[in-house]
């Protein structure tokens, strides 16, 4: 039975109370972590908002000299990078999203807690990393989608493209981790009762997200990959006179950038799906619909990259379809709009500043969503791409719908998040600072590009009319910069004086209110029984559609039911904080400053930080490899533990990218202009290799058995036969590509041999990254810490190396085997 | 489609085409140059009847958008003084299908013209009579070379209603060739040959300007098209065909300029029909009858192209011309030398 | 596996050593057979389908066999899947506008 429980204490600890500056820097907490990347994010952002205000001025009249065109490239670089990958991101994914996710769907954590600091400190890292042009070397300055073949070396000299390249690689890292994280700990972590058609919209705005996070980054991970190389080892990925094209940048880069707009959306669209509710006190309309929508929405944003490049020359064809698919993500993003307004309809409206927000950010959207019709149609789109008229539809659409919803959603969460209020009166004059300001600001910018002056220009000429315009833009940008001047002020007013927050002061609809404001380190006492959407409705009126009128009418905050503060708290167990998130991302950081700026031996103790600190966090807990038993609910994904999902999402980003590297050997394998082509490959040696490795596997999937049955003695030789046969595979590629050095074709020799090298180098690190993991384990099975009860570590670390299998069956097929099939 | 039908869609295009010209106040072509409005090419003219199209539904959805957001937002809510909402229905089919299935008619119907004219502006062959014209793209200046030989650069000069074919190459990056009055755009990408076919309509000047980012000066790669009659295109043609014009003898200061072009590092770069032989920068053989300078950044005056020639720089960051600075009497003798080159 | 897992329904079922061999048999057949295809010209005109299908055969029996998706619920198999097709549509969409282009590539030189 169990112990006597405790008696509640009277006042319990939030989560910000305790530890130190020790405590914040080893948390894995996710409040703590959701609250440092909005204070990372609010220093950026402060950047990124100087830098567009830089813009304006500079803007202000024909050949001005307020910035030099090096300072106004930079700028503009910048301030599109900050604001998508400092900002935005951060803002919606790791504040809001981490925060609250487990609240919403009553957990006490993530899946992967300490992955999740991970993911910040790393992002810090590459927040640093990019502005590291500061102090040497220079900023950014090809533009946020740093187009090939300007970001070469011949082209853009120096380190400030490098800065970019690192900096980017660090953040995408960051952000595919979280994905990971939060994939997983919606499948995996809902409270009982909570089926998918129970959950906040919300969250599956940030299940899907969570999605096109893990299948999106890879080509953009590539598409740097292969720059880097181009930069730094003298490779021709995107150089034309060595028979390769800059459009593969553009074509990896938007497979990346389509869906990265849309992951900056869904979440935005999920926030206006909870407030707008909670304002209207009603449910919110076609919740079905609007659930399929996201999904839909998500699916469709991967075919249409193509709508960024209608003026490369596709093709007629390819122009057709992708004008095609970018016309129907209309539809469904139509359908969230209808809603949102449905939802209003007939409400009992509570006209907070959080509601404006929402409310503002429906129209606004609805506009940017209105031009960005215009731009699916590809002849049109010709006019108006790489003018202002673009900067204008994706400024409504990241401003005015992304930015407005983020707000909306500090004023919605902040109560819950720092136990404060935020000051009404100042946020309405915020509100409406902020509206003229940016309409003031991007309006005009529709007509500017519908009047010829082309984007990312440092001046214009005093003929073409377009100045008075951009007057207006600049006054914009300074109320625009004054509103959120009211927003730094009012944060920290309610910060010092605030008033202090109810758990529920906005009588909401979902679990996250029934937690204290701020919440304890634990969420919740006990995980709540989830009877049907809205859940924190239900368990306050009994219904999900009714009207909740009885208490309010009365005049009482609704009681808290059991789901709030039990009266006694069983022991419960929180993992502990953890220093190795911090630095194992400090070891990465080392790496991308040692590779930039030439200090060989920073990369290698930065390598071995990272490694000791993998294998450190593998081992820091003392029920590792064992698998979880949380005796107070049960996963939500039908018993299979929440690592086995990890490492099965991780495989699926990976599938996606091996993809990319696999098209590009095969676009470029035959496009070489001299030297060795396919045919040097080694046939019967590749085919020994091939063996091996799926042998390897073999020997790998008898270890588990052995792991699982307790047979310690066989466990390790099969373990110890993986590890040797991938040993012996990772000799056979070494012996392989020395010879081909012999043979004089080495990593620049063509565009055959850097695209065979980049690839199955790729593969082989894959391979030893493999063999490092089974070697440590195998050490574990040795002296006998692999025990029966432990079998999942060995699991997790089978399913990498089949897979690490099942890319080299691939690539033995479509590079070795079809070597005399010519490329695309 | 009908008589009456067409007769109504033309009034209403007319409409349309009146309204919205109305709503974005005043832009005629003259003010705005590089005004995406007034065509001037069929390939223009397409783009904007598309235009027309597709605003005129955004501005009809973005009413019923605004209408329905308001009368939700101060009509049909019970406002805070009442308890509760007047319903707390969340679903109703009917509504959910039509604002699904209407949107996707819209859509539709927005996309038939639209794969039509993608088709239509993207020829696989060369329409016949077309004349091709090779566009180089440089950092930061443009190129033109004429079927029969000749080369211009940073004014490009073409015959009405003639089609055209401009086959786009880079020697260098990508870049994208714009000229607003005349068309969309179409990048211009190493390594490949892009096409843009058009047939332009009514004589005159129109601007154009680099389109995607290139670099320091890429707001300073702008250039001018003319569109001559067929009888003004040919002696143009004639006329840069034809080597330099000669400086007369009497003109003393412009005959030592030529020979401070010919000892100066100038014929590295630039190339003047039998004097210098240089591939780097723009050919100079004609440049005194050219309107601009410095890829569309200066008018053409004396005082411009002495600027210029002291400190390129200055004008066009990161230009690859060095500056010369030459003493007074040597540059205006070089300068008039050039405005010489008819 | 757990006991944990098998009340809440987990699919418990292991494959034994014996399927495991049987598996790396057919393993090593199929890539036998891809081999001799490539060394057989006569069959070169089906090269490109038959070893597709051999090679997709292979990924199966792992994926299915050695990573346990067979066994495992639908979650996983769905997680692997959507981003492989995802990964297919890119692969092939890539190949064929890069074949496109390959048609307006400017004469090298």
């Amino acid at each position: 039975m169990a112990a006597q429980p405790k008696p509640l204490p009277v006042h319990q600890p939030s989560y910000l109370e305790g530890g130190g500056i020790a405590g914040w820097l080893t948390t894995i907490d996710h409040k703590r972590v959701a609250v440092m990347y909005l204070a990372s994010a609010l220093f950026f952002v402060a950047f990124g908002g100087l830098e567009a205000m830089a813009i304006r001025v500079q803007l202000w009249r024909p050949d001005n000299h307020a910035l030099s065109a090096a300072i106004y490239n930079a700028f503009f670089t910048m301030h599109g990078t900050t604001m998508v990958f400092l900002v935005v991101m951060p803002l919606l994914l790791g504040f809001l999203g981490n925060f609250l996710i487990p609240l919403q769907i009553g957990a006490r954590d993530v899946a992967f807690p300490r992955l999740n600091a991970l993911s910040f400190w790393l992002a810090l890292v590459a927040g640093i990393l990019l502005h590291l042009g500061w102090i040497r070397g220079g900023l950014p300055d090809a533009g946020w989608f740093g187009y090939a073949n300007l970001t070469e070396r011949y082209f853009t000299p120096g380190l400030a493209v490098d800065w970019w390249v690192i900096g980017l690689l660090v953040s995408g890292t960051s952000t595919v981790l979280t994905g990971l994280n939060f994939l997983t700990t919606i499948i995996a972590m809902r409270a009982p009762g909570m089926t998918y058609m129970r959950m906040p919209m919300f969250i599956w705005a940030q299940l899907v997200t969570s999605i096109l996070i893990l299948i999106a980054f890879p080509p953009l991970t590539i598409g740097l990959i292969f720059l880097l190389f181009d930069r730094f080892f003298d490779t021709h990925f995107y150089v034309a006179s060595a028979g390769a094209t800059p459009i593969l940048w553009q074509h990896l880069f938007w497979l990346f950038g389509h869906p990265e707009v849309y992951i900056m959306a869904l979440p935005a669209f999920g926030i206006i799906s909870e407030v707008i509710p909670t304002f209207s006190r009603k449910p919110l309309f076609g919740y079905p619909m609007m659930a399929y929508s996201v999904c839909l929405i998500a699916f469709l944003s991967y075919g249409v990259w193509g709508h960024h490049m209608f003026a490369t020359g596709m093709g007629p064809v390819a122009d057709s379809a992708f004008a095609i698919t970018s016309m129907l993500i209309a539809i469904p993003t139509g359908v969230k709009v209808f809603s949102w307004i449905a939802t209003v309809w007939g409400g009992s409206l509570r006209m907070t500043t959080a509601f404006y927000f929402a409310l503002g950010m429906v129209l606004e959207f609805t506009i940017g969503g209105l031009s960005g019709i215009m731009h699916a149609s590809a002849p049109l789109d010709l006019q108006q791409t790489d003018s202002y008229f673009v900067v204008a539809h994706f400024h409504y659409v990241l401003f005015g719908g992304v930015m407005f919803a983020i707000l909306s959603a500090f004023y919605y969460w902040w109560p819950k998040i720092s136990g404060r209020m935020l000051g009404e009166r100042l946020g309405k004059w915020q509100f409406w600072t902020t509206v003229i300001g940016f309409n003031l600001t991007f309006f005009p910018m529709h007509i500017l590009g519908l009047w010829g002056m082309p984007r990312r220009t440092y001046t214009y000429g005093a003929d073409m009319g377009w100045t008075h315009l951009n007057q207006l833009e600049t006054i914009g940008a300074f109320i625009l910069g004054i509103a959120f001047l009211f927003f730094y002020i009012n944060i920290f007013k309610s910060l010092i004086s605030g008033e202090r927050a109810p758990a529920d002061p906005w009588d909401g609809r979902s679990l996250e209110w029934s937690t204290p404001s701020p919440p304890p380190a634990y969420n919740f006492a006990t995980i709540p029984q989830i009877r049907g959407r809205d859940a924190w409705w239900i368990l306050k009126y009994g219904r999900a559609g009714s009207r909740g009128v009885a208490a309010y009418m009365s005049g009482q905050a609704p009681s808290q039911p059991q789901a709030g503060e039990p009266a006694f708290v069983e022991g419960i167990h929180m993992p502990a904080p953890s220093i190795f998130p911090l630095v194992l991302s400090l070891g990465v950081g080392m790496m991308g400053l040692g590779l930039i700026i030439d200090w060989y031996r920073i990369i290698l103790i930065g390598a071995a930080v990272v490694v000791l600190s993998v294998i450190g966090m593998g081992f820091e807990y003392a029920d590792f490899g064992e698998e979880s038993h949380d005796p107070e609910h049960a996963p939500s994904s039908g018993g299979i533990d929440v690592r086995k999902i990890g490492v099965w999402s991780f495989i699926g980003s990976e599938c996606v990218f091996f993809a990319s590297l696999i098209s590009t050997f095969i676009v470029y394998k035959s496009r070489s202009l001299a030297g060795p082509g396919p045919k040097i490959l080694n046939i019967p040696l590749t085919s020994f290799s091939t063996f091996i490795l799926l042998m390897s596997s073999l020997l790998m999937v008898l270890a588990l058995a052995a792991t699982q049955r307790g047979d310690k003695r066989w466990a390790r030789i099969w373990l110890g036969g993986t590890v040797a046969f991938g040993l012996i595979f990772l000799c056979g590629q070494v012996y392989e590509f020395t010879s081909f050095c012999h043979e004089g074709m080495g990593l620049t020799t063509n565009l055959f041999s850097q695209s065979f090298f980049v690839l199955v180098g790729f593969h082989g690190g894959h391979v030893a990254i493999g063999v490092i993991w089974l070697s440590v384990l195998l050490v574990a099975a040795m002296t006998g810490k692999l025990g029966r009860s432990r079998a999942l570590s060995v699991e997790l670390a089978g399913l990498y190396w089949h897979f690490v299998d099942v890319v080299w069956i691939i690539i033995f097929t479509l590079v070795y085997l079809m070597q005399a099939v010519p490329g695309a | 489609m009908t008589r009456r039908g067409t007769n109504r869609h033309s009034v209403a295009a007319v409409a349309m085409q009146v309204a919205i010209a109305l709503a974005i106040a005043g832009c005629s072509a003259e003010d705005r140059p590089m005004t995406t409005l007034a065509p001037k090419s069929d390939l223009a003219q397409w783009i904007q009847n598309l235009y027309v199209e597709v605003t005129a539904w955004d501005a009809i959805i973005l009413a019923i958008v605004v209408s329905a957001f308001v009368l939700a937002v101060f009509v049909f809510s019970s406002r805070v003084g009442e308890a509760a909402p007047a319903s707390t229905a969340s679903s109703d089919l009917g509504l959910e299908i039509a604002w699904t299935l209407g949107p996707t008619l819209v859509l539709l119907m927005i996309s038939v013209p639209t794969i039509r004219t993608i088709f239509r502006s993207q020829p696989a062959i060369a329409p016949a009579g077309a004349l091709e014209i090779k566009v180089i793209a440089h950092q930061w200046w443009w190129e033109f070379d004429y079927p029969d030989g000749a080369k211009t650069s940073n004014e490009l000069h073409i015959p009405v209603k003639r089609p055209i074919r401009l086959l786009l190459e880079s020697a260098d990056i990508i870049h994208s060739f714009w000229v607003p009055q005349l068309g969309g755009k179409r990048d211009v990408v190493p390594g490949q040959i892009n096409e843009l076919t058009f047939v332009a309509t009514i004589p005159g000047m129109y601007p154009g300007q680099c389109a995607e980012f290139c670099g320091l000066s890429h707001a300073n790669m702008r250039f001018r098209t003319f569109v001559d009659s067929p009888d003004d295109f040919a002696s143009w043609d004639r006329a840069q065909l034809a080597g330099p014009v000669a400086t007369p003898a009497s003109d003393l200061t412009a005959s030592s300029g030529a020979k401070v072009f010919a000892d100066s590092p100038c014929t590295t770069c630039h190339m003047i029909q039998g004097i210098s032989k240089g591939y780097v920068g723009p050919d100079l053989t004609h440049f005194g009858s050219r309107t601009t300078l410095a890829a569309g950044v200066l008018k053409n005056t004396p005082e411009n192209v002495a600027k210029w020639i002291q400190n390129p720089q200055e004008i066009k960051p990161g230009a690859n011309m060095p500056a010369l600075l030459l003493p007074g009497p040597k540059l205006n003798a070089l300068v008039a030398y050039l405005e010489s080159l008819k | 596996m757990s006991d944990f897992a098998e009340a809440h329904g987990a699919q418990v079922r292991h494959p034994g050593a014996a399927t495991y061999l049987i598996i790396a048999a057919f393993l090593v057949v199929l890539t036998a057979m891809e081999i001799t295809v490539f060394y057989v010209h006569a069959l070169r005109p089906v090269l490109v389908p038959v070893l597709i299908v051999l090679a997709a055969a292979k990924f199966a029996l792992v994926a299915m066999f050695y990573m346990h998706l067979k066994y495992d619920g639908w979650l996983l198999t769905g997680v692997f899947v959507f981003p492989m097709m995802i990964a297919t549509v890119l692969l092939v969409s890539l190949l064929m506008l890069f074949a496109y282009l390959s048609n307006h590539m400017a004469p090298l030189g």
